[in-house]
């Protein structure tokens, strides 16, 4: 699957610009657009897979049109660029599995707090990414299900809860990739609305395996935690998720990413 | 497949004829799998007329990277309803309804604030437009996968996401014709004139003259333009703005200079108001011309970039820029134009919703019926020889319409 490759090469080239380096601000037009074309590829290619893995190669292309267009070459100095354009476009991936998203819900936060610790909308939110059930009131059982029968299974448990304003849950002792993560609600103004921030973060112990296991998953909590956000606020806001399930085509019928 | 008015034949089982894209320049009519109710807000309508729009071009010649091979076309329609989700209220089967081409969810900061194309909960595939807008956009039918991956209305049935916010009946004085243009063009031309405020004795200036162009010609003569002018090249269609939308028109291969003729026609002032509707690339998206211009270094298309920089020229110090076309990244975008003129800039992609309501009371009135559109109609079966006369204008043709 030569597509895994572009995405593997992507994946250095992230690497080498959170490096430092003293590369040119401008890269040269016929960089842009090989990364343009390549970038629109990945998209392609993101949007035919129906997994995380397919979210994660379109973000990736998406990423890389991006950079075709700022002309932003791999090496990626700053001299140029403000400080606001030095933060990587929201969905672009990094090497560090830490990562923290924000979304701003037109429903107050005590409202949110409850929906998000409902299990059936919490099982909702993450079914793009993980199997999530409730196996205890503060537990739960988190299962990724990845490409060529790998997988990813833990328990997790919540540590702090602060009713209305924030939770905080932790993988038990024996998890295969340890993490964690947080979610904190912030009412703004007349408390019509609420900034929810959510921080997740995956600890891999560094081992072969684990390094092996997330590297096939495709694990990149950017893309999932950005989603989840997404969904839940449309669980919330509207009641239903976007979706192309049944979605008719002359490929058939369904397009689920 | 003519009649499915309810119960039987539409819980997505069975099949259904659709105009399908599947590559640059190959367009097919397949046999693919009807829709069905997938969310409570859910409609499936069975189309009853669609149309083409001049955006979908760029489809068919293959420059937007997230269309798949087999993608259903088409975001202009009107259809009757056929069955409706358990969470719909106001929509029931056997109406007969116009829908926006942008999906809104009524519920969110930017669908209450009527910027309905805005929208942050009808675009499934969101996280494909963040790293290049550092948004999203409402989600749109047969309009790449970037833009939602809906199928379109080329077909004889379509799903319709939050039928209460996007479904509205079509008053019986009406043909399906004429409400098919407060689908998109209409609602995209009426945008584009609203932006400029029109006060008595106002100049607007519309570059492009197809369906969104004439459309915004004719909402500004509406709205109380003194002097509508239409600049374009394909005769049919100024002779349209001369006949139906109120305009004079400046065929821009038949004068020296078009900004001399808008001097003279405005006493040297330019006009109050310029409205950039070329190419109609209305849903035109920043993947697209990133793409194009990944692949083509600058592009095609600067004609198109051309006439936005000569609206901006002619514009009158202090006027209103209103951009319907798209240049989603265009870097050779002359901004000092706009510092040293202070000239106004205002543009989306259409707020449908906003709007539609309006637009079928004026066309019940009669003020302004907008099927002289409609210059060809066609079997959905003829759909890839109407592309085809479509992207040539042959025949003076401005929209088709199809009848699935
Ligand atoms: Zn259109
Ligand atoms: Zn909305």
């Amino acid at each position: 699957m030569t597509s895994q490759h572009t995405q593997r090469g992507e994946r250095e080239s992230s690497k080498e610009r959170s490096g430092r380096s003293t590369g040119r601000t401008d890269s040269g037009r016929g960089r842009r657009v090989a990364a343009g074309v390549a970038g629109g590829a990945l998209l392609l290619y993101g949007v035919a897979r129906r997994s995380v893995r397919g979210v994660a190669a379109a973000v990736a292309g998406g990423w890389l049109l991006n950079r075709a267009i700022r002309g932003r070459s791999s090496g990626g100095g700053s001299a140029g660029w403000t400080a606001a354009e030095e933060r990587p476009a929201k969905g672009a991936p990094r090497d560090s599995l830490d990562v923290q998203r924000s979304m701003t819900v037109e429903r107050p936060a005590a409202e949110l707090y409850d929906r998000w610790r409902d299990p059936e909308t919490h099982e909702q939110m993450w079914a793009h990414f993980a199997e999530v059930d409730q196996i205890g009131e503060d537990r739960q059982h988190w299962a990724i299900a990845g490409p060529r029968g790998i997988s990813l299974e833990w328990d997790a448990e919540v540590v702090a809860a602060d009713p209305g304003e924030f939770l905080r849950w932790k993988s038990l002792p024996g998890a295969q990739v340890p993490n964690e993560g947080s979610v904190r609600f912030l009412e703004r103004g007349d408390g019509e609305e609420t900034e929810v921030t959510l921080h997740l973060r995956f600890d891999p112990p560094g081992g072969r395996v684990a390094t092996t296991v997330i590297d096939r998953l495709d694990l990149l909590p950017d893309a999932a935690a950005g989603k989840a956000l997404r969904r839940f606020k449309s669980l919330v806001e509207t009641g239903e998720t976007p979706t192309l399930e049944g979605n008719p085509s002359a490929r058939g019928q369904g397009d689920l990413l | 497949m003519s009649d499915a008015t309810s119960g039987t034949g539409t819980e997505g089982i069975g099949e259904m004829r659709a105009l399908c894209w599947h590559g640059t320049n190959d367009l097919r009519v397949d046999s693919v799998p009807r829709p069905s109710l997938v969310n409570p807000n859910d409609a499936v309508l069975r189309v009853t007329a669609s149309t083409a729009c001049g955006s979908d071009l760029h489809i068919v010649d293959g420059y937007l990277p997230t269309m798949r091979e087999g993608d259903v076309l088409g975001h202009e329609f009107v259809g009757e309803v056929a069955e409706t989700g358990e969470g719909v209220e106001g929509v029931e089967a056997g109406e007969r309804v116009v829908v926006p081409s942008f999906i809104g969810c009524g519920a969110c900061a930017y669908c209450q604030d009527d910027l309905w194309s805005l929208c942050d909960n009808t675009n499934p595939n969101a996280e494909m437009q963040e790293p290049i807008l550092g948004d999203s956009t409402a989600g749109i039918y047969g309009y790449t996968h970037a833009f939602g991956g809906y199928a379109g209305s080329h077909a004889e049935y379509i799903r319709v996401p939050h039928a209460d916010e996007n479904c509205f009946q079509v008053p019986d004085e009406l043909d399906d014709t004429q409400a098919l243009f407060v689908s998109d063009a209409w609602p995209t031309g009426y945008m584009g004139a609203d932006f400029c405020d029109i006060e008595d004795g106002d100049t607007v200036a519309v570059w492009g003259c197809g369906g969104v162009g004439l459309m915004a010609q004719h909402s500004a003569d509406l709205m109380g333009a003194e002097q509508v002018i239409g600049i374009d090249r394909f005769p049919a269609r100024l002779h349209a703005a001369r006949e139906h939308a109120g305009a004079e028109t400046i065929d821009y291969t038949e004068v020296d200079s078009v900004l001399d003729r808008l001097d003279a026609l405005t006493g040297g002032r330019g006009p109050d108001a310029c409205i950039d509707a070329v190419g109609m690339e209305a849903h035109g998206t920043g993947v697209a011309h990133a793409y194009d211009r990944a692949k083509q270094q600058f592009g095609l298309h600067t004609d198109r970039g051309e006439a936005l920089r000569q609206a901006m020229v002619a514009c009158r110090k202090g006027g209103t820029l209103s951009i319907l076309g798209v240049y989603g990244l265009m870097d050779k975008f002359p901004l000092g134009i706009l510092m040293n003129k202070g000239i106004t800039v205002r543009t989306a992609q259409q707020h449908g919703q906003r709007y539609v309501p309006e637009l079928l009371d004026y066309a019940v009135e009669g003020e302004l019926d907008p099927s002289y559109l409609a210059t060809h109609e066609f079997s959905l079966e003829d759909g890839p020889e109407a592309y085809r006369m479509f992207r040539e204008k042959e025949d003076g043709m401005i929209r088709p319409v199809f009848r699935p």
